[in-house]
């Protein structure tokens, strides 16, 4: 009976009930009903009898079951009658009428994934299901028809005879086996679509070639004549029975026999093109001696040694902070997804767990490739290489190599932590890589061990010398890993919050200080009337001894009686006495609470300090060094130099300013553009700078500056400057500008930011497509910033950038206009004057402020400001500010200037775009909510510089095909090569995976796809073949980025239609120009095999 | 009035197909907000202006630290306050998407089944590219606007003054 593979490690019933239950579990994850249902029922059966002893023959069957499961998954609805039988079978007792049985199998049928990979088994060869559950004869030499039924899903396991070769081979191997198992797939088909049949025999001719199987290929030549001398059922019978034998083949091509019954197949007399004895002979002699030598060659030398560099967790100094953060999003929940499954395996797991544990590890590889963690790279490069051996075997790992796998896990945990600084650095990491490399060492001397003659394995090499190198217990931490340790991820929704919130503190800290001023002023008033009191009591008090005095001056006095007597005193002497008494101790009392209020005012100052270093260490989170952006600044500025074969260097300035990381990134976009343009349009050409008298090498000068609440930035170079004459000449050509109507420079300046401006006749992927400076401004536009551009003709342009930054502390004036309160900006005041400085003259509209005799042109700030119901401005003005702009300075009558703070400035949310003269705004210590004046801004004419504000419906229109579809599972690669190409002037989408892919591609066809080879549901190759089927797709050109080096993958890609094929890690520069060469045309012909 | 506090305000939703709503009056027109937004009526707000800005845009207030941005319906649809002593400022959304507006009385939980705008409803010109849904009860039409780009659209047009 031919049961599907099963799994030996699912040994006791409770062990295969737990995998169905956890199968079940993932099927239901996958939202994959009908499997996640049928595997419930299997579970239940094995549950509903724990005390019965299992039959034996059912266990078989549910042991196959996850394989069909795995199946399943990948899309192969052949394998639904296998897994009716097995559903159906007596053994089993599933309690299910008919009826529920049909429902059950309906659901599969209806949930099967919408997948149809290469690999889809040859159950189309025939109406045989692939997993066929009737008794059949184990195969044999001899019995060569029943092998039809090994063209099934599953590898094929026997490959003793393969288990000497390299590993290389042993893939390569795979790959032909997986070939025929296409070519088998098409066979079905071969009636309606026999050239593709054809094709597919002729491509595995081709693959096993290119390994040195050449006596396969020219049978399988002579098979692909067959199909081109004839058709039909029984044809196709033959061939299938052909790809069984070419099967057992591959599986044993070094045996003596090897290849006997391919060949003698060749000469059934039913073929239409029957091979002749002597060719037979001569294929069957090539048959047994493959040309494998260069097997041995191929692929790079696995290292003996691991060392010390290999587990560095140091980071690149010029590291992508960007993706950077995306690994460090990554890496803990991959680790914790490995270090899970390799627990699981501990008690037995599943080959699906050594294909997630595989993937998860090829993710892990890439993303530590791409930013440049060489420790968790070269660990997971090695794991995933042991894992692919053990899926390629459909084994699952024993106990040595289940140990080793959880110890890597352990160490990836260790280093992620590490890296997100929860922890050191793991101080085994040396010791567990070396074990991984021996491991991987002898997996490419001798072959996946048998899992029980693993521990003895590695127990030998122990011997054998290969030991673990010794590691001193704790390693000190590179230094910059103990820069790494202090990251942490906070989402910038936190910050935000944080910072509001503090800044709510200050709010309530300055209304609480104002209350205290206002305390502090009534106390005043009353210690006042408390010395007014005491002055009284104090002049009462005279009085009232005054008159006793001239009472016993003109009364009569008892001799007798003493003056000191109290009888002398009267009331009124003890309550002028008690009330000064009174008068001096609320005096006192005063003075105390005077005293707790200075140490009260005290307290809050120190708490608005805390509170501002608060805000001010939130405001610090948000910001990254400009710096940060210079790496990818000079990259795409050398990349531009050399498509365009011009020369020029890069200065850097204000590197050392920290801004808002989101701004900041928002910025990088346009002005890379801006770089580009500088090289392409601005920068003559060597000869002609030479001719002009200029340095061979050209500036290009980037600069960034904060200016009160905005970064600044100029892109400058000393180029040929804006071509007045061609951008004219564009314009009329368009019907912008009526031919021979004067134009002013700065309208024709403007001109270069319309949509689909160009001056170019032809258009390049540097610049000059016409989408350029108008997707500049968009962009800029759309975070809220102006452009400026400032040209003079043979010297240079500058192109400026002004974007608000969303949060900032600035120096403002508080002023009074009419009724309303604003907070002016101390940017561009030059000083202050209050009223009765200078003299104002001149009518209204024409005003001018004149001071030791040098006039000023004065104009009202209520009338730059228009608040509804304002009112006229008193004359005199109660303050004078003198603001600077670019050439001039103008004096601003203000009503009053009534106090001077730092202020928290923010922006005016997502729904109010940038103001023309408003920084944003504030709230003061009431609470009340203060516009933030920028006076410089507010009194530039409106027009008079070359500075365009938003455009939203300009932005919106800018057409969104993208130039470039990125498609890869890994989301840290995606964004590297997003990054990249949008830094090479590319507008890029991206894919998950084919299945993404394909369905942009529904809806638009960009100039070329960069794909990754391995994807989870539609791989690389499948997403070619799926583009190359379609009418727009043949010609589109299809790059491939992969880490799979060998010479088999590369025979795929090439067969599948993909035009170049890199391997990683793949230099920027090589990739842009194959890229510019392919979309140029430059490409003659398929794959490049030296590519990358 | 709060609803739903667990619902992420930001971004604003398009509306469609809310069962139960929060309707709200602006002189002779109705709004409806979808339940899911978050809906919070001000006491005591102070709106500060904003210079050089239109008359139907009031300014901002200061909602718990978010500058929220006041707009005046009615000047918007050239209504009249019912009753300036029952007028409320209502904030839809919530944090620093929250956009407040005049509104005549109190919003109140209203069941309504909008359909489609029709090309012949009289809507002003800045608020018909935005009407989402209408529901009309008697002589009342109460619209349902994609709020989210209405106040975004608003918000160019201030910066376009």
């Amino acid at each position: 009976m031919a049961i599907p593979v099963s799994h030996p490690a699912l040994e006791s019933a409770a062990e295969l009930a737990a995998c169905l239950e956890s199968l079940a579990d993932e099927a239901g994850a996958q939202d994959l009903q009908g499997l996640q249902d049928a595997t419930w029922m299997l579970a239940e059966a094995l549950h509903e009898a724990p005390e019965r002893e299992p039959d034996p023959e059912a266990l078989s069957l549910l042991r196959g079951w996850p394989e069909l499961a795995a199946a399943y998954r990948r899309g192969m609805a052949a394998i639904l009658p296998a897994m009716r039988q097995v559903l159906r079978h007596p053994a089993l007792g599933l309690p299910l009428s008919e009826e529920e049985f049909d429902w059950l199998e309906a659901r599969l049928a209806e949930g099967v994934p919408a997948v149809e990979r290469a690999e889809e088994p040859a159950a189309h060869l025939d109406e045989t299901p692939a997993f066929a559950l009737d008794e059949a004869p184990a195969p044999s030499a001899e019995d060569l028809p029943s092998q039809a039924s090994g063209l099934d899903v599953a590898p094929v396991p026997a490959q003793k005879a393969l288990q000497g070769l390299p590993r290389q081979a042993q893939e390569l191997i795979d790959l032909l086996l997986m070939q025929a198992g296409a070519v088998a797939a098409v066979l079905d088909n071969a009636e309606s679509d026999p050239e593709a049949a054809r094709d597919e025999f002729e491509r595995f001719g081709n693959a096993a070639r290119t390994v040195g199987l050449e006596g396969l290929a020219e049978a399988a030549a002579q098979v692909a004549a067959n199909l081109h001398a004839g058709a039909g059922p029984e044809l196709r019978a033959l061939v299938a029975e052909w790809l069984a034998e070419a099967q057992v083949y591959l599986t044993a091509f070094t045996e003596p026999e090897a290849g006997a019954g391919l060949v003698a197949r060749l000469a059934d007399p039913r073929w239409p093109l029957v091979l002749a004895a002597e060719a037979a002979a001569a294929i069957l002699a090539r048959m047994r001696g493959p040309d494998t030598q260069w097997w041995q060659e191929a692929g790079p030398v696995r290292a003996a040694t691991a060392s010390a560099e290999e587990v560095s967790l140091a980071l690149p100094a010029d590291v992508n902070p960007k993706l950077l953060g995306i690994l460090l999003r990554e890496l803990p929940v991959h680790t914790r997804q490995l270090a899970a499954i390799a627990q699981r395996l501990q008690t037995g797991g599943s080959p699906e767990d050594i294909d997630t544990a595989q993937r998860i590890a090829h993710t892990l590889k890439g993303s530590a490739n791409t930013v440049g963690v060489r420790g968790v790279a070269a660990l997971t490069h090695q794991l995933e290489d042991i894992l692919l051996a053990c899926a390629k075997a459909g084994q699952v790992p024993g106990r040595a190599l289940r140990e080793l796998l959880l110890d890597a896990a352990d160490c990836l945990e260790g280093m992620a932590e590490a890296l997100l600084g929860q922890g050191p650095a793991p101080a085994d990491a040396l010791a567990v890589l070396q074990r991984i490399l021996d491991f991987a060492n002898r997996i490419d001397r001798e072959g996946l061990p048998e899992p029980d003659a693993e521990l003895d394995a590695v127990a030998s090499a122990l011997e054998a010398g290969a030991a673990p190198i010794a590691v001193p217990a704790a390693e000190p931490a590179p230094a910059v890993e103990e820069s790494a340790a202090a990251l942490v991820q906070i989402p910038v929704e936190q910050v935000e919050d944080l910072l509001r919130l503090s800044g709510e503190s200050l709010i309530f800290n300055g209304q609480a200080q104002e209350r205290l001023r206002r305390v502090k002023a009534q106390l005043q008033a009353m210690q006042a009337q408390f010395e007014q009191l005491r002055l009284l009591g104090q002049e009462l008090e005279e009085l009232v001894d005054l008159r006793d005095w001239s009472g016993r001056a003109y009364g009569r006095v008892r001799a007798d009686f003493d003056a000191l007597e109290l009888d002398q005193y009267n009331e009124l002497h003890t309550a002028s006495r008690r009330m000064v008494e009174a008068a001096v101790d609320a005096r006192e009392m005063g003075l105390d609470v005077v005293a707790e209020l200075a140490r009260m005012d005290e307290a809050l100052d120190y708490q608005q300090r805390l509170v501002v270093d608060v805000q001010e260490a939130v405001m610090r989170a948000r910001l990254v060094p400009v710096s940060t952006l210079l790496p990818r600044l000079r990259r795409g500025l050398r990349q531009t130099l050399r498509l365009t074969g011009k020369k020029a260097e890069l200065d850097f300035e204000g590197g050392d300013l920290a801004i808002d990381g989101e701004v900041l990134g928002a910025i990088a976009e346009p002005l890379m553009h801006l770089l580009r343009n500088a090289v392409d349009h601005g920068l003559e050409a060597p000869e002609e700078r030479a001719r002009r008298g200029k340095p061979e090498l050209g500036r290009i000068a980037v600069a960034f500056d904060r200016e009160g609440n905005h970064a600044l930035v100029r892109c400058r170079d000393d180029g040929r400057g804006l071509d007045y004459a061609a951008i004219r000449a564009a314009a009329e050509a368009r019907g912008w500008l009526p031919p021979g109507q004067p134009a002013s420079e700065q309208e024709l300046a403007r001109m270069i930011l319309r949509p689909n401006f160009s001056t170019r006749a032809v258009s390049t992927h540097i610049s000059g497509r016409g989408v350029g400076m108008d997707a500049v401004q968009a962009q800029v536009a759309a975070l809220g910033g102006t452009l400026a551009l400032r040209s003079v003709v043979g010297v240079g342009l500058t192109v400026e950038l002004r974007v608000p930054l969303p949060l900032s502390r600035s120096h403002a004036l508080l002023v009074r206009v009419g009724s309303q309160r604003v907070a002016v900006a101390s940017r561009g005041l030059d000083q202050i004057f209050y009223s009765g400085v200078g003299q104002l003259h001149g009518p209204e509209d024409a005003l001018e402020w004149r001071l030791d005799g040098v006039p000023y042109p004065a104009v009202r700030l209520g009338n730059l400001l228009r608040f509804p119901g304002s009112r006229p401005v008193p004359d005199p003005p109660g303050a004078i500010l003198l603001v600077r702009t670019a050439d001039s300075a103008t004096a601003v009558l203000a009503d009053a200037v009534f106090d001077s703070r730092e202020l928290v400035v923010k922006d005016l949310g997502p729904y109010l775009p940038k103001l023309r003269g408003l920084m944003g705004a504030t709230v003061l210590g009431d609470g009340t909510v203060t516009a933030v004046v920028d006076l410089p801004e507010l009194l530039r004419a409106p027009g008079q510089p070359v500075a365009v504000a938003a455009d939203w419906a300009e932005a919106a229109a800018i057409p969104e095909v993208p130039d470039v579809l990125v498609v890869d599972d890994s989301l840290s690669q995606r964004r590297a090569l997003e990054q990249l190409l949008a830094d090479a002037g590319f507008r890029v989408k991206s894919a998950r995976d084919g299945m993404e892919a394909a369905e942009i591609l529904a809806k638009e066809w960009p100039l070329l796809v960069l794909t990754d080879l391995e994807m989870p549901r539609m791989n690389g190759i499948e997403l070619t073949a799926h583009i190359r089927a379609q009418p727009e797709g043949k010609s589109l050109p299809i790059l491939m980025v992969t880490s799979r080096t060998t010479q088999r993958h590369r025979q795929l890609a090439e067969d599948a239609g993909v035009d170049a094929y890199f391997t990683k890690p793949v230099r920027d520069d090589d990739l842009l120009d194959k890229l510019h060469g392919v979309l140029a045309g430059a490409i003659a012909g398929p794959v490049r095999r030296g590519a990358g | 009035m709060e609803s739903n506090p667990q619902q992420p305000a930001a971004p604003l939703p398009n509306p469609a197909r809310q069962a139960t709503w929060f309707g709200f009056r602006v002189g002779r027109f109705g709004f409806l907000v979808p339940e899911v937004l978050f809906g919070e009526v001000i006491e005591q707000a102070q709106v500060n202006p904003l210079p050089n800005t239109q008359a139907w845009f009031h300014g901002l207030c200061n909602l718990r630290g978010h500058l929220v941005p006041v707009f005046d319906p009615h000047r918007l649809l050239g209504e009249e306050v019912a009753d300036p002593r029952k007028r409320r400022l209502f904030a839809i959304g919530r944090g620093e998407r929250a956009v407040a507006l005049w509104i005549d009385g109190l919003p109140e939980l209203r069941d309504a089944a909008p359909q489609p705008p029709t090309a012949d409803l009289p809507l002003p010109e800045h608020l018909r590219p935005h009407a989402a849904g209408v529901h009309r009860e008697g002589e009342r039409l109460w619209l349902v606007p994609d709020y989210g780009a209405w106040f975004k659209a608003l918000g160019r047009s201030l910066a376009s003054t």
